[in-house]
């Protein structure tokens, strides 16, 4: 049904990829994510063998040996293999966190924003009750309960952070629902679960996926913070846990600390870049603040 | 007419204390009940749960924890002897420190409120002071680099932050302590240990802190801007106030609501970021009671620190609602 769109969000299909170029440090974020994520890919025909293997002296700083670039660990593993193996997992558990946190959040929130009342009660005060719950801790103690593997991470990540998606979808929702193309839809006969999916959820859409770009970089650093206390899955070494793992030796390679976190700041920060170019395309109004 | 206008805010802030107080019940009992889920769903039984790795094998201890979790009774009953339990602070007994686990908790929790307050009033100074920089001089130099200091900090994990600081200043410059919250030792009491405390707070607080500095300093900054363009700061300019006057007085004041805003939706975030900062710089908190019983599947205590940590969540949203409503004279009651 050709309706005009009704979000606040209007922009052509060639006007939106121009905005976001002309954010120079989005595009900066967006060329640097990109090789980032060619580089997880790519890691099994980069770095062939297995990343844990030792293969040369323990403790090299960066620079000693030409064979090993970023140096190598306590035991004589490679780093620069472990992270470039580290950014599949990593990109991974925030790639799919973030998922399962959007999923949550815009059905809540469509939920919510469209049938308002008492569901729209219920819905936010659960988000309240999201937003009390130390995050990180409800994330440990579900680990810790249910167990250390990738998928329990995964959705503990996820559900300590649909709220901001939720609560952004159902603003969406409750802006949209009286608009005059849904109302037209209700006269014709259409049903809830046809009006929000088909009609308002593709127009509430561009802003939730903004926010879905933040809430991955939350995950990565989640994650991180999980990998690093010696609580991930202990058959995925992830950026935190080489952090982790390097925590002894500060004294003598604080380097083996260093790179790791280096790499989790640059895939965080151009993240957030993204994100913030995303939004001033969505909303030229409020780029100047 | 001030006394009755100070009068009349002071009900009003109670007013508005008691209507959080009620909706904070609600709030505590879904802790409770997702609490309680988490238990149902683990594999074992609730009683292995409470006694896991515990070595508890006396039968007459076995018996006594049954009765009086009701192991044999019909899951909503169980659960509604759980939250009786819970509100006669009965949180379960830690056998690992040989006390409840109330005992357990509080013993830690003043370490973790101390740094917690720190790290808060650290990045709200440096925040605030960063964003009105920025927008007083904003697209100049002194902007940018407010904004890329800004960028680093929301980006750089705080335990990694934590461990770069600990490497530069204690093990290179040898300027601060590499952990712990005093000087193994001691240094003796009164201001002296007062002293040495602060000086072991210093490291955990910028870890911690800058984070949320960053935060701040980015909110302010579009706030002060926003608010700068408003009607009344106009009018302020027109009766003639100078520009620093009316950023002071006008201006500041209400851009910084949206930053308290966001300080009460992060105060969970805070609690369970100090959790890992307490791990990096070995701080007695209840972050290093949690990490320890995390590590040996001491669940009471990890379910207890997740109930009475939502409960100074809870507190501390309250606390901010009523600065809130001091800062912002035309909130009133709803």
């Amino acid at each position: 049904m050709a309706l005009p769109r009704a979000s606040t969000f209007q922009l052509s299909r060639f006007e939106f990829p121009a905005r976001f170029a002309r954010n120079r440090g989005a595009l900066v974020g967006a060329v640097l994510i990109f090789l980032v994520a060619l580089t997880a890919v790519l890691a099994p025909l980069l770095f062939p063998t297995d990343p844990l293997r030792i293969v040369g002296a323990p403790e090299l700083w960066p620079g000693e040996d030409p064979d090993f670039p970023l140096g190598t660990d306590s035991l004589g593993r490679d780093i620069l293999a472990m992270i470039v193996h580290g950014a599949r997992a990593t990109l991974l558990i925030g790639l799919c966190a973030s998922a399962v946190a959007t999923l949550i959040g815009v059905t809540i929130g469509a939920i919510a924003g469209y049938f308002g009342g008492w569901v729209d009660e219920i819905a936010m005060r659960a988000a309240e009750l999201f937003q009390t719950i130390p995050n990180l801790i409800f994330v440990l103690t579900i680990v810790v309960i249910l167990g250390s593997t990738l998928g329990n991470i995964v959705i503990a990540i996820g559900i300590v952070s649909w709220t901001s998606i939720a609560r952004m979808t159902r603003a969406e929702f409750l802006a949209l629902r009286d608009r005059e193309f849904v109302q037209a839809c209700r006269a014709m006969g259409m049903g809830d679960g046809g009006i929000i999916l088909g009609e308002i959820l593709p127009n509430a859409l561009p802003p939730v996926i903004v926010l879905s770009s933040l809430v991955v970089a939350g995950a990565i650093l989640f994650e991180s913070a999980v990998s690093f206390l010696g609580l991930g899955d202990p058959n995925v070494a992830s950026w935190g846990r080489l952090v982790g793992d390097g925590r002894q030796l500060i004294r003598s390679s604080w380097y083996i600390c260093a790179i790791p976190g280096v790499a989790i700041m640059v895939t965080v920060l151009c993240l957030n870049l993204i994100g913030d170019g995303l939004n001033d395309a969505l909303n030229p109004k409020l780029r100047d603040r | 007419m001030a006394a009755v206008a100070a009068g009349s805010r002071g009900r009003a802030a109670l007013r508005l204390l008691r209507r959080r107080l009620i909706q904070a019940v609600p709030l505590m009992l879904g802790v409770v009940v997702i609490n309680f889920c988490l238990i149902q769903l683990a594999p074992g039984s609730f009683l292995d749960l409470m006694t896991a790795e515990n070595q508890v094998s006396d039968p007459a201890t076995i018996e006594l924890l049954r009765k009086t979790y009701g192991l044999d009774d019909p899951v909503w009953l169980q659960l509604m002897k759980y939250i009786w339990a819970l509100l006669q602070l009965d949180f379960g007994f830690s056998y690992r420190q040989n006390m409840p686990v109330i005992q357990a908790i509080s013993v830690h929790l003043p370490a973790t409120l101390l740094l917690m307050v720190s790290s808060i009033t650290l990045a709200l100074a440096v925040g605030v002071a960063a964003g009105v920089v920025a927008s007083v001089k904003v697209r100049t130099v002194w902007d940018s680099l407010v904004s890329i200091a800004a960028m680093f900090f929301f980006a750089a994990p705080s335990f990694w932050l934590g461990i770069m600081l600990i490497v530069l200043f204690s093990v290179k410059l040898g300027w601060m302590p590499v952990g712990g919250m005093a000087t193994i030792g001691g240094v003796g009491g009164g201001i002296a240990g007062v002293l040495d405390i602060l000086h072991h707070l210093i490291l955990p607080t910028l870890a911690l802190g800058l984070f949320y500095a960053a935060i701040y300093a980015r909110v302010m900054r579009s706030s002060m801007l926003e608010v700068a363009q408003l009607d009344f700061v106009r009018t302020a300019r027109a009766k003639g106030l100078s520009r620093n006057k009316v950023t002071v007085s006008h201006v500041l004041r209400n851009a910084l609501l949206p930053v308290v805003t966001i300080l009460g939706v992060q105060m969970g975030t805070v609690l369970a970021g100090s959790v890992v900062i307490e791990s990096v710089f070995s701080w007695p908190g209840v972050g290093s009671l949690l990490f320890d019983s995390v590590s040996s599947r001491n669940y009471p205590v990890v379910l207890g620190i997740m109930v009475l940590g939502s409960l100074v969540v809870i507190a501390a949203n309250i606390a901010v609602d009523l600065v809130y409503m001091w800062l912002d004279p035309r909130i009133e009651i709803r």
